[in-house]
């Protein structure tokens, strides 16, 4: 005979052995600790303000998340997941995959902008080289 | 600045109107020659990367012109200008818009306080009482909003702190070529960094048409990125130490 498992009585043990107070301050201090670098980096003009908004957004995700667990809890069920630290590690991946997009669409627009530019650069000098020649 | 100085001519006033242009050949042309006739100022436009003849009317209109090999954005554009008035030794920088929003009468109004030394700045502002101005609701909120952030933050109350149509001393303009400005929407942000460096800053009322908001930077959701981006960078602009040039 196997033993029955009750599935909804099992999602529950899950959801509530990672209700511990310490992930909570550490998703805390974390969202902290990113926020205040991001800040003190656009301060410092190490980063610029448009750039900005992805890691913010993902601070302030680490803040809600964290501090108020149900809302872990809410999301996980929403995703259909069974524990809430899987929700997490997939957030993360989402965050990871849009910051990885974001940049290689701005790397594209830069690798463009170079290339018109050193095309620019070469049509100058010829055009200057050309006038010094011609004096 | 030598050379200027023992130039004759530059014993006058001298003063350079910048207007930013991306695919503006309908109008350039009418705001080229308005603004050369009605300040007598040196006209120079930087073309952002139009794909039209935007440069061409410029040019034939008798502005001077300089072409971005690509679209850097309206901050980009006006520094731009500011780098090439400092190089060229301008007492005054008067910045309007290409779509015609602006009266090129204004300009003059605007730079005449910096010509007296009275004032380092002064800002354009639409909205006065009998002012026919007017912009839609979401956009008028977030003017509030930067208004109230700006007192709040340094104590200026500017009634019209997005205004793009300003006059410039020397001083700010070299200011403006570093990299304190910003690339994208120099607007309220700057005032709180020319606070914290001691200059004067003044708002004389002016008359604009109002803007075709279908291509306007500010819309749609452009206006929540603004928002935010505007917010931080005055905070940022508080916490950073006072910048002169």
């Amino acid at each position: 005979m196997q033993p029955s498992i009750d599935a909804e009585a099992l999602r529950l043990l899950f959801e509530q052995q990672a209700n511990s107070s310490s992930a909570r301050v550490v998703a805390f201090v974390g969202s902290l600790v990113l926020a205040g670098t991001i800040l003190e980096l656009v301060r410092r003009r190490r980063l610029r303000e448009e750039f900005t908004p992805l890691w913010m957004t993902a601070a302030i995700a680490i803040l809600v998340l964290g501090s108020y667990y149900p809302s872990l809890v809410a999301v996980t069920r929403l995703l259909g997941a069974w524990t809430p630290s899987s929700t997490v590690f997939f957030l993360g991946l989402v965050f990871l995959t849009g910051i990885s997009l974001s940049y290689a669409v701005r790397l594209s627009k830069l690798s463009t902008q170079m290339k018109v530019l050193a095309q620019e650069v070469a049509l100058l000098k010829s055009a200057a080289a050309a006038g010094s020649d011609g004096a | 600045m030598e050379s200027i100085a023992q130039d004759p001519a530059a014993m006058q006033p001298r003063g350079l109107i910048v207007i930013p242009a991306f695919n503006e050949e309908g109008m350039i042309a009418h705001v080229v020659a308005a603004a050369t006739v009605q300040t007598g100022f040196d006209v120079l436009v930087v073309d952002d990367g139009s794909s039209d003849r935007t440069a061409e009317r410029a040019r034939g209109a008798g502005a001077g012109v300089v072409t971005h090999p690509f679209n850097l954005g309206y901050g980009c554009a006006l520094q731009t200008g500011y780098r090439y008035a400092h190089r060229h030794g301008y007492e005054v920088v008067v910045q309007i818009d290409a779509d015609g929003q602006h009266d090129p009468a204004d300009a003059a109004r605007l730079a005449d306080p910096i010509l007296r030394g009275e004032a380092d700045i002064v800002v354009g502002c639409r909205f006065f009482s009998g002012s026919s101005y007017t912009m839609p609701p979401l956009r008028r909120l977030g003017v509030q909003w930067l208004r109230f952030l700006l007192r709040s933050l340094s104590g200026i109350d500017l009634r019209d702190p997005t205004s793009g149509l300003q006059a410039l001393s020397a001083s700010v303009v070299r200011l403006y070529t570093s990299e304190a400005f910003p690339s994208d929407y120099p607007d309220a942000d700057m005032f709180v960094l020319l606070q914290k460096a001691g200059y004067r800053i003044r708002e004389l009322e002016v008359r604009m048409k109002e803007r075709n908001d279908a291509r306007s930077m500010h819309a749609g959701i452009g206006v929540l990125y603004y928002s935010y981006k505007m917010t931080l960078a005055m905070i940022m602009n508080v916490l950073r130490p006072a910048q002169r040039p």
